[in-house]
């Protein structure tokens, strides 16, 4: 058994223990690659069905490839998609101007926020990786957030040998972290072992790619020749460059990243 | 060995003695820690008015930079020449023990830092003995800080001999014990000139002389049931094989109910007919049968299967804020099974880092404490020793839903596979007719136990009677013995293959004046 197959016995392990413990759950879908290697575990974990919908929250501020390559996959795969928007944020008119952490916090946050609470979602799947930042460092595998959607990242329970602590309070829903223990490179590894189709934002064009997708007004592209899933592995491994540094909200100001994660950010 | 296997290194040892200071360096002695990160932490420094701080590369957290200190186990990535290594970070605070457990318990090898100028300190010790009761025999010991006792041999050589004779006490030989500074970088990546009298490796081609931990290919097999699914017209049960491997056509039987069948598929998503599935993968398995098996059952090989435990003793660390209670009722959880049980005894309360034993026959274990202990399962559960097998000789123990403590199986005492008695609870509850109390036991074939709750002696004590209707004669014996055992009469009377017992409190004899007021103390 080598790297990758670890890592997706792994993740196939920990979908499995969260679909018997848990009635009420969705998988958040970004568009981005880990989320979509996430949705390719799932349909491994369950012998090609994805029992569970799928949630993408929609900022209005994502890239029309992502969208078309979104409905596109959702059609192909026959999965149940459920797109939210915080409609009255972004009827208030609610954009990265008025503050990135507001901002973030209005139309990912809250937007999630709704739509666990108008489904009754009890568990999240999540794409988040150990290696992406420093509060991502610390999360557990089964994560959980209380009613207020807040992360007590300073008390948690433990967790060890795979024995996920999977019942908490009503009020509360719980992230699961299928991919926290893979890094970027592994994702990409995988993704080209498995030929995912992922979307083509990812792939350089006139020498710029994005390494990482978010809203179009916070994200910029890196600079990279790499056009190819294999230039892109073989790119990563000697890069120097944190895989969210194109991400303003990462940058805005110290520790912004760990406060939007305790007020329920992904 | 795949040179591509990663390793996932935990680095344990007593607060501020430099653990995270020590990853940093790794980081930047090895080129992995990335410029932007490393610019971040030189701003964050110098806002704070400090010299730059190789452990904000982990403490990552503003609370825990604010205050130096690490709170939560967080892990890390990065490759040397040989292979991808996980580094995971370990809070070295005892109030955080249960962040270290979950991360050490997440490792292949560990490091286990010591501070050259302070020594050996509480959680040193008690860093080293979980390190022993998690199974993690690969240890390297760091003896850091040596730039403040000005690089001297004779120092490392005392810490070298006190760590050896400690880490011999839990049972850990450790690999190397290697002087190092994390903050200077001597003997981290390259070499140190400042350490001519030491020999042996840098601390990075210590860790590269490790291996992962194995999968368990070599023992029997073992396969937990963890859910079944019937999709598609087929009955899948769905799991990881622990250890071992299985293949189609293979014998097979399941603990603890003993039922026994032919694997008829290995399933995997696109991959039709799978020849097989070792340890490590999580696959599907169909059986010639329909068993109508579930969660929690282990499938082993026919003559194979792992113990059907009724009761274990266990060597357990505990992290709950309440103690643990001799004669409570908690949940064990054990690999896909779990079973609600009852401390029966605590034969030896130890201290968790000076391993003195504080207490026998204690009646309570308390927050950070390690015991040995036995838990009665209130129903029967697959268990192996962890010495056998240590994916199913390891457990949690969970107090209000929550993880609370854990430990390894030192000893189980079993039932024949399949033939355990059902454990039937009488209270007040199972009394069903309105007219008299009726408890029907009709429909339970097999052999049978009670557990008697206090109400139901208070209503015999009261004078009442009650009825038991049994299936077979066989369990007649059990009724018997409850009777004796509580000095209750019994009325049998036949019904076809079973019958109906009654049970009643004795009137108590009238004994001789002499001995009714008993014996004088
Ligand atoms: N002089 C000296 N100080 C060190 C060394 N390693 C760590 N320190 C300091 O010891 C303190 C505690 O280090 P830290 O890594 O936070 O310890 P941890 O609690 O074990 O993670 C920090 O102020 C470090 O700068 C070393 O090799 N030499
Ligand atoms: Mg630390």
């Amino acid at each position: 058994m080598d790297h990758l197959d670890a890592l997706e016995n792994q993740s196939i392990y920990i979908f499995r223990e969260a679909f018997r413990k848990f009635k009420d759950l969705a998988m958040l879908w970004s568009i981005g690659k880990d989320s979509t290697t996430l949705l390719w575990l799932a349909r491994k974990a369950f012998f090609g069905r994805v029992p569970f919908p799928l949630v993408h929250i929609d900022t209005n501020f994502k890239h029309p490839r992502m969208i078309a390559y979104r409905d596109r996959m959702a059609r192909e795969w026959g999965v149940d998609l459920i797109v939210g928007r915080n409609e009255e944020a972004l009827c208030a008119g609610m954009e990265p101007a008025k503050g990135r952490f507001q901002c973030c916090n209005a139309l990912k946050t809250q937007g999630l926020q709704q739509i666990l609470e108008k489904h009754g979602f009890k568990g999240v799947f999540l794409g988040i990786r150990r290696d992406e930042e420093g509060s991502r460092a610390k999360e557990r595998v089964f994560s959980p957030r209380d009613k207020n959607f807040e992360w007590k990242y300073k008390d948690q329970p433990p967790e060890l040998w795979d024995q996920f602590n999977t019942s908490f309070g009503p009020e509360t829903h719980v992230r699961i972290h299928p991919l926290l223990s893979w890094t970027e490179l592994d994702v990409w590894e995988y993704i080209r072992r498995e030929q995912v189709p992922v979307c083509d934002l990812y792939f350089a064009r006139d020498g710029k790619r994005y390494r990482s997708l978010g809203c179009v007004p916070c994200n910029s592209p890196i600079e990279s020749k790499a056009g190819s899933i294999a230039e892109i592995v073989e790119e990563l491994k000697v890069t120097k460059t944190p895989e969210r540094a194109g991400r303003a909200q990462d940058h805005e100001a110290a520790y912004m990243m760990q406060k939007l994660r305790s007020l329920g950010y992904m | 060995m795949d040179v591509n296997d990663t390793l996932r290194i935990v680095i344990v040892g007593h607060v501020d003695h430099g653990k995270s200071t020590l990853i940093g360096r790794l980081f930047y002695d090895t080129g992995s820690l990335p410029e932007e990160r490393y610019r971040e932490i030189e701003k964050t420094c110098r806002e704070q008015g400090r010299e730059f701080e190789f452990a904000y590369l982990m403490d990552a957290l503003e609370e825990e930079r604010e205050h130096n200190i690490t709170i939560d186990t967080a892990q890390t990535f990065f490759r040397t020449a040989k292979r991808p290594y996980v580094i995971i970070d370990a809070p070295g605070h005892k109030e955080f023990l249960k962040n270290m457990i979950t991360g050490a318990a997440a490792a292949d090898a560990a490091i286990l830092l010591v501070d050259g100028a302070e020594g050996v300190q509480e959680q040193t010790r008690r860093h080293a003995y979980i390190l022993s009761l998690l199974g993690l025999p690969q240890v390297t010991v760091a003896v850091n800080k040596l730039d403040l006792v000005g690089y001297r041999r004779e120092r490392f050589r005392e810490i070298e001999e006190e760590i050896r004779r400690f880490l011999g006490s839990v049972g850990i030989v450790p690999s190397y014990i290697v002087p190092l500074s994390a903050r200077e970088g001597d003997n981290i990546a390259t070499k140190s000139s400042r350490m001519p009298w030491y020999d042996g490796p840098t601390l990075l081609s210590a860790l590269d002389s490790f291996s992962p931990a194995r999968e368990a290919t070599g023992l029997p097999l073992r396969f937990p049931v963890q859910d079944v699914y019937v999709w598609g017209g087929k009955r899948i049960y769905a799991g990881r094989v622990e250890s071992g491997t299985v293949r189609p056509g293979d014998r097979v039987a399941f603990s603890p109910t003993g039922k026994f069948s032919l694997v008829s598929t290995v399933e995997k998503w696109n991959r039709p007919d799978c020849p097989q599935a070792s340890a490590g993968e999580c696959v599907g398995i169909t059986l010639e049968d329909e068993l109508f098996l579930e969660r929690g059952e282990v499938m082993g090989a026919r003559e194979n299967v792992p113990a059907a435990a009724r009761e274990v003793s266990a060597s357990i660390f505990w992290l709950g804020n309440a103690p643990l209670r001799l004669n409570q009722r908690y949940v064990l959880k054990l690999a896909t099974s779990e079973s609600e049980v009852t401390l029966s005894a605590i034969p030896e309360r130890i201290n968790s880092s000076t391993l003195e034993i504080i207490e026998r026959h204690a009646d309570r274990v308390e927050n950070l404490e390690v015991a040995n202990v036995t838990f009665t399962l209130h129903r029967p559960m697959a268990v192996d020793t962890f010495e056998e097998n240590q994916r199913l000789g390891r457990f949690v123990v969970a107090e209000d839903a929550f993880v609370a403590g854990g430990g390894i199986v030192r000893e189980v005492w079993s039932d024949t596979v399949g033939a355990q008695a059902r454990v039937i609870r009488l209270d007040v509850r199972l009394m069903t007719e309105p007219d008299g109390n009726f408890v029907d036991l009709s429909r339970e074939a097999g052999p049978i136990e009670f557990d008697l709750s206090p109400g139901f002696l208070d209503r015999l004590e009261g004078g009442e009677k009650v009825a038991i209707r049994l299936r077979t004669a066989d369990q007649l014996e059990t009724l018997a013995r409850l009777a004796f055992g509580h000095r209750m009469g019994f009325e049998f009377r036949r019904e076809g293959e079973g019958g109906k017992v009654v049970l009643f409190r004795e009137r108590p004899v009238r004994l001789p004046a002499a001995e009714e007021t008993g014996p004088v103390i």
